[in-house]
């Protein structure tokens, strides 16, 4: 299963995830990436790497388990 | 034989013209010469060096402790201090962000929706019955500093007020190279700024009411109140960065579409998903907000290129944003791009305060623009003209309907 990481202290809050996948990131009261949760149901495996691939932070991770 | 000033931009030797109307109308080809040819191209006059790799400029942007904001800008914009946060650096910079991104996140933003959609419509009443108009005076000026009203929760009468005041600053009405007389008129636009929000900040702590200045009196900062100063540094960096940058954006953005209707008919019957990709590509695309400078704390050596502390650096986002090493096929507009990373609101701890805020306006006025006028071109025989600097097209002569035909 895919597996969602953040670096927080990359994140400056363009807010591009929870645009573009709201389903898995949410913002905080700053407007800062909040993950909404940790393990990605394959069905927004695409949605969270449209997510990572447009963070002009490179502040969003995506780990593939076994 | 006579001398000839380059004709070429950028030059042989790597100097870019910025106010060349070449470059401030379609900077896209230049942009493309200068990232294959100079990693670090020089600014005409003063030949400061000009970075644009994508690479490049968005490291700069992440290293503040290198790339300084601490600039003196006080000859440019009037302001008698920095603007903050703007104009200062980390550790302070991140505390006083600590209080103003609540402000401006998406989520509040969000409540202006309404009220900006509304602006936006009355705009679009004014000229749908004529056939066309004059896009900048019509709509792409006025839209922003409506929202800019209503943000402040300050009534819409000051509209010519706050286009004076930030015209004055930005555009002040002197001979175009006369760099001292400009100075002087900033400043005295400056002196109007301050004394405007002084007066507001002191009716505000008065009579508090439910809007921006109120939160800036009340807000607790690291276990204390802000100082006057402080208050009246943001607000004066709110007035001169929240207007001409939307303006300039919507400006840019029309004037594509007016051009390419293949892009406009995606936009106007896509739906909301399809707009928010071509907010993104057009942002990308047109980078109005050109450039923006930095100051060196230490030495930098860039390529083969060494930069000296104390050296101004002017960090080309409008290049940055058409780098091949950063985005596929960079010199075609897709608004069904799978990657876009631009940096078209900065990176790192400066990322633009208002960029969720410029989003939803631009989301609200280019929906309900096409909403009611999806079919417009540029009038036969015009031509647009733009700014340098801030890309504000301040001349955009529409036409729709029957003229257009």
């Amino acid at each position: 299963m895919m597996r969602l990481r953040v670096d927080s202290d990359r994140c400056v809050g363009h807010g591009r995830c929870y645009e573009l996948a709201p389903e898995l990131f949410g913002e905080d009261e700053e407007g800062h990436c909040r993950l909404q949760r940790t393990k990605v149901p394959p069905e927004l495996e695409a949605k969270a790497r449209s997510a990572a691939r447009n963070c002009p932070e490179e502040a969003i991770l995506l780990v593939e388990d076994e | 034989m006579p001398f000839e000033m380059p004709t070429e931009n950028p030059s042989a030797d790597g100097v870019v013209n910025v106010v060349d109307p070449k470059f401030t109308t379609r900077p896209q080809p230049i942009y493309e010469r200068i990232l294959h040819d100079f990693r670090v191209a020089k600014m005409i006059g003063m030949h400061s060096p000009i970075l644009s790799r994508y690479e490049d400029v968005v490291y700069a942007l992440r290293h503040p402790e290198i790339f300084s904001s601490e600039i003196d800008m006080k000859v440019m914009l009037g302001n008698d201090r920095p603007m903050i946060p703007q104009q200062i650096d980390p550790p302070s910079q991140v505390r006083y962000r600590k209080i103003l991104d609540p402000q401006f996140s998406r989520q509040k933003m969000q409540q202006l929706d309404g009220a900006i959609r509304q602006h936006a419509n009355a705009l679009i009443d004014a000229v749908v019955d004529q056939g066309g108009c004059e896009f900048d005076a019509a709509f792409a000026v006025p839209l922003p500093c409506r929202a800019f009203l209503s943000l402040m929760g300050l009534p819409q009468e000051e509209l010519e007020l706050f286009l004076e005041l930030k015209d004055g600053v930005i555009r002040p009405p002197v001979p175009p190279m006369d760099l001292i007389a400009a100075g002087e008129y900033r400043a005295k636009i400056g002196k109007r700024i301050y004394a405007y929000f002084e007066n507001l900040v002191a009716e505000r702590r008065r009579a508090p009411k439910d809007d921006m200045v109120t939160y800036l009196t009340q807000v607790d900062f690291d276990g204390r109140k802000l100082t006057g100063h402080e208050i009246l540094d943001i607000c004066y960096l709110l007035l001169l960065g929240g207007l001409d940058t939307v303006t300039s954006t919507l400006g840019c953005s029309i004037a594509f579409l007016a051009t390419n209707p293949e892009h406009r008919r995606r936009l106007a019957t896509g739906g909301p998903e399809v707009v928010n990709d071509a907010i993104e590509e057009l942002l990308r695309w047109e980078t109005p907000v050109t450039m923006v400078p930095r100051v060196l704390k230490q030495d930098v050596t860039i390529g083969d290129t060494t930069l000296r502390s104390g050296d101004l650096v002017n960090l080309l986002i409008g290049a940055a944003n058409l780098d091949e090493a950063e985005f596929k096929d960079a010199m075609t507009v897709d608004f069904e791009r799978e990657q876009n990373r631009h940096v078209a609101f900065g990176a790192g701890p400066h990322r633009c305060l208002g960029s969720h805020l410029a989003r939803m306006e631009l989301r609200a006025a280019l929906e309900e623009w096409h909403r009611r006028i999806p079919d417009y071109a540029i009038q036969p025989g015009e031509t647009p003209r733009v700014s340098p600097g801030i890309r504000e097209v301040l001349y955009l002569p529409l036409v729709w309907g029957a003229g257009a035909a």
